[in-house]
């Protein structure tokens, strides 16, 4: 009876979820609504999670309920603890979730919402929930190890120090990308930058609240901290209005690009709690409230997507991003399809509050689902926007202009009808003066917010408080980011600086503090500001940068996983990531070598810095550079671009060669090589 | 649970008092809100100095207890000192 209302019961979701693709892919000539998008999704994880994921916990891995968890076997009550399966859960949840799956999608929607969807749903089934798990599995049973340790264990030394100079190269792209999407989305809006700035003195005062007021006492110092941002956003109006204040409040792109490079230098640079530790949980109730928000909202607007199935942009001429759609989709729509990144999580604080082997189908594979499901409602919350306001909001200025009439007359050559008046009206609805060029994302994601949640609540009149509480739920988790990923930075630079010259290692010597933090903010910073100046978007080159670093690190992260499994003598289920690694390694070295080698000077850093270098020296100046050293600037710049997407493709090559050696000498072995701590069986039905 | 009270008397619980009932009552919420509290802590990453008294009082009692400063101090410096990066 029981097998035969399961068969019933997933065959009807089966059914739902075909119904829902096929209203999306069949909807010709006529709007799909959003509420079919998010639907398809749902039924996609659910049958994933319960027969995808049950296979690989119980055949892959075969986790064994048996075995003591890192948590139960360190079990301190303060980083190892033994944690409920849903609460842990929602723990790596908020880990993981980033700028990432909300950036990645919005750009990707320009080649229309079926391309995006499909890689997104696929992807996380194929590699992200698979990689999350694997790696998640892997650190469990060897003590909650990190990536990078785990690398040097099963592969050797020499890939693990590898590893680890890749993860810095990526992170320092990573902080460079997110400072400049919050750069695009606050330059000239006095009402943005004062709720942000307003973030620093209110977490200030919560960290003092939590350290000496009252100390530990998170839940009060949190609930004034909410209530106060609240305020900020509400007070922000009145200061964008104000004569004195709103100027004062309206930066341009290059002030606040040095604005973040100090607040990284000196934010990373105080201690923890005072403003790290507030920031953080800030953002963290942030989050999960707005996705929280976002999906009841979805479902009860339940708006129709404007933007097409497909558009003439998946022929590589798109505004926001250049490239065909294979590779560039993929590397695009990292984060939420699968992200190397979460290797690093996933081998972080979770792996020691695991409480059994076979919480980690749940807390690995069902955390990136939920993560995915963010990237669609992303997606989703693009495509209700006008396509022609989307374009207005994403194409850089030096193909639409600077002016609203000048960008519709652009835009609605490409198809997409649209007026000026339209696109002054949406600025003016957010309470912003200007929706042009906002590349990067967030902009465009808190519009579409705003309209949902404005429909849902509060009505036209809450239209720019709801645009600037998205600002703000991005710029905050953002800027949480900056400060964490510089430390981290820091403390890595100062790593490999101590093999060279040992007292730069000490982490408790000032001045080696200082130069590994300045380094740090040195290398992100030129990156951030190299991206501002530039007239071509800057989001353009970055975000691709940043895609190419982080699908090869998720190559690394699962071909340790196929190693593992193969070191395991699991070689019989092999294919479950060495399917995903060949798909990434395919897509982005094709998209890397496309980077540095393509003749089109929209997608080839060299053909681009060939073209500006040659008319320098014969003297011309190509629009948009003004000047001959505009122009010698811009040709650098992207050599040195080149120069970091090679090190992706040889370091990812490299890491193939290494892994490929050890999984052969794994085979000839008849017994199992894998490096598991010890088994340490649990008595059982005795909590620890 | 499955006994029916009064069908078969010597197994039937004696009915009870408000006062009883009310203490019942008020020891379950106050489970619930305990655990309501330790998973909201656990799922935000707040440090939960009440888990970690119990822990050393019931493990470790003869070892010295951080002071709920102490306590938090640290916790905060670990999680966010060398922990690894956090995600895009």
């Amino acid at each position: 009876m029981n097998k035969f209302a399961s068969i019933v019961l997933w065959g009807a979701l089966a059914v739902v979820g075909a119904f829902a693709f096929a209203a999306l892919a069949l909807g010709r000539g006529e709007s799909v609504n959003a509420a079919w998008l998010v639907t398809a999704a749902l039924s996609v994880y659910f049958i994933a999670y319960r027969f995808y994921g049950k296979f690989i916990a119980e055949r892959v891995l075969q986790l064994d309920d048996t075995r003591q968890t890192p948590a139960e076997r360190h079990n301190d009550g303060m980083d190892y603890v033994p944690t409920n399966k849903w609460v842990l859960y929602g723990h790596h949840f908020a880990a993981i979730a980033g700028a990432g799956p909300l950036v990645g999608p919005v750009l990707a929607a320009q080649m229309g919402y079926l391309p995006g969807t499909l890689w997104i749903l696929a992807g996380v089934v194929v590699a992200g929930a698979v990689q999350d798990f694997i790696v998640l599995f892997a650190s469990v049973r060897r003590d909650g190890k990190s990536l990078g340790e785990m690398i040097k264990m099963e592969l050797g030394p020499v890939p693990g120090s590898l590893a680890l100079v890749g993860v810095l190269a990526i992170m320092i792209i990573i902080l460079a990308v997110l400072s400049l999407v919050v750069v695009k989305a606050l330059t000239a809006s006095p009402w943005g930058l004062f709720t942000i700035a307003a973030t620093v003195p209110i977490a200030l005062l919560m960290g003092v609240y939590m350290r000496i007021v009252r100390p530990g006492r998170v839940g009060e110092a949190s609930l004034f901290g909410v209530v106060l941002l609240l305020a900020s956003i509400i007070l922000g109006k009145t200061v964008a209005n104000d004569p004195t204040w709103g100027p004062a409040f309206s930066l341009t792109g290059t002030q606040l690009a040095w604005t973040l490079i100090l607040y990284g230098a000196i934010a990373s640079s105080l201690p923890v709690w005072l403003m790290l530790a507030p920031r953080d949980y800030l953002s963290t109730f942030l989050k999960i409230g707005t996705v929280v928000a976002l999906a009841i909202g979805i479902y009860v607007v339940a708006p129709p997507l404007s933007m097409p199935q497909t558009t003439r942009f998946i022929d590589g001429s798109g505004p926001v991003f250049s490239g065909t759609l294979f590779p560039f989709l993929f590397i695009t729509i990292a984060c939420g399809a699968v992200s190397g990144f979460h290797a690093l999580i996933s081998s972080g604080t979770t792996p020691k509050m695991v409480e059994r082997e076979s919480h980690m189908r749940l807390i690995g594979f069902g955390g990136m689902l939920a993560e995915s499901f963010v990237a669609i409602m992303a997606l989703s919350a693009a495509c209700v926007l006008d396509p022609g306001i989307y374009f207005a909001m994403n194409a850089p200025a030096a193909v639409i202009g600077t002016t609203a009439a000048n960008a519709a007359q652009v835009i609605s050559g490409w198809g997409f009808t649209i007026t000026p008046q339209m696109i002054d009206q949406t600025a003016a609805n957010i309470g912003e003066t200007t929706i042009l060029s906002r590349a990067g994302g967030a902009p465009t994601l808190a519009v579409g917010m705003a309209q949902i949640l404005a429909q849902a609540l509060g009505g036209k009149t809450l239209e720019a408080f709801w645009y600037h509480f998205a600002i703000l739920f991005e710029a905050l988790f953002i800027l949480t980011a900056v400060d964490a990923g510089t430390r981290v930075g820091r403390f890595m630079i100062q790593d490999m600086l101590g093999h060279v010259y040992r007292p730069l290692g000490n982490t408790r010597f000032l001045p080696a503090n200082l130069l590994g933090t300045g380094l740090c903010v040195a290398a992100w910073g030129y990156f951030l500001y190299q991206g501002v100046v530039d007239p071509l978007g800057g989001i353009n080159t970055l975000w691709q940068l940043f895609g190419v670093g982080n699908q090869m690190l998720a190559g690394i992260a699962l071909l340790l996983c196929t190693s593992v499994l193969v070191k395991m003598k699991r070689e019989r289920y092999v294919w479950v990531t060495l399917v995903p690694t060949a798909w990434l390694l395919i897509t982005t070295l094709t998209a890397g070598i496309q980077k540095i080698f393509h003749s089109d000077p929209r997608i080839g850093f060299i053909a681009l810095a060939r073209k500006f270098s040659d008319a320098a020296a014969q003297g011309t100046v190509l629009a948009p550079a003004k000047s001959i050293a505009e122009m010698q600037r811009v040709a650098f710049n992207n050599y040195l671009d080149a120069v970091v997407c090679a090190f992706f493709v040889v370091l990812v090559l490299a890491m193939c060669v290494f892994a490929a050696k050890i999984c052969m000498q794994a085979l000839r072995q008849t017994q199992p090589t894998a490096v598991e701590t010890p088994v340490l069986a649990r008595i059982q039905g005795v909590r620890v | 649970m499955k006994t029916i009270p009064g069908l078969k008397g010597a197994e039937a619980p004696l009915p009870a008092t408000d006062a009883q009932r009310s203490g019942a009552l008020r020891a379950r919420l106050v489970r619930v809100g305990r655990a309501a509290r330790e998973a909201y802590l656990q799922m935000f990453g707040i440090p939960d100095y009440e888990r970690y008294a119990a822990h050393m009082a019931a493990h470790h009692p003869s070892d010295p207890l951080l002071s709920r400063r102490e306590f938090f101090a640290r916790s905060i410096d670990r999680k966010y000192c060398r922990n690894g990066p956090r995600c895009c």
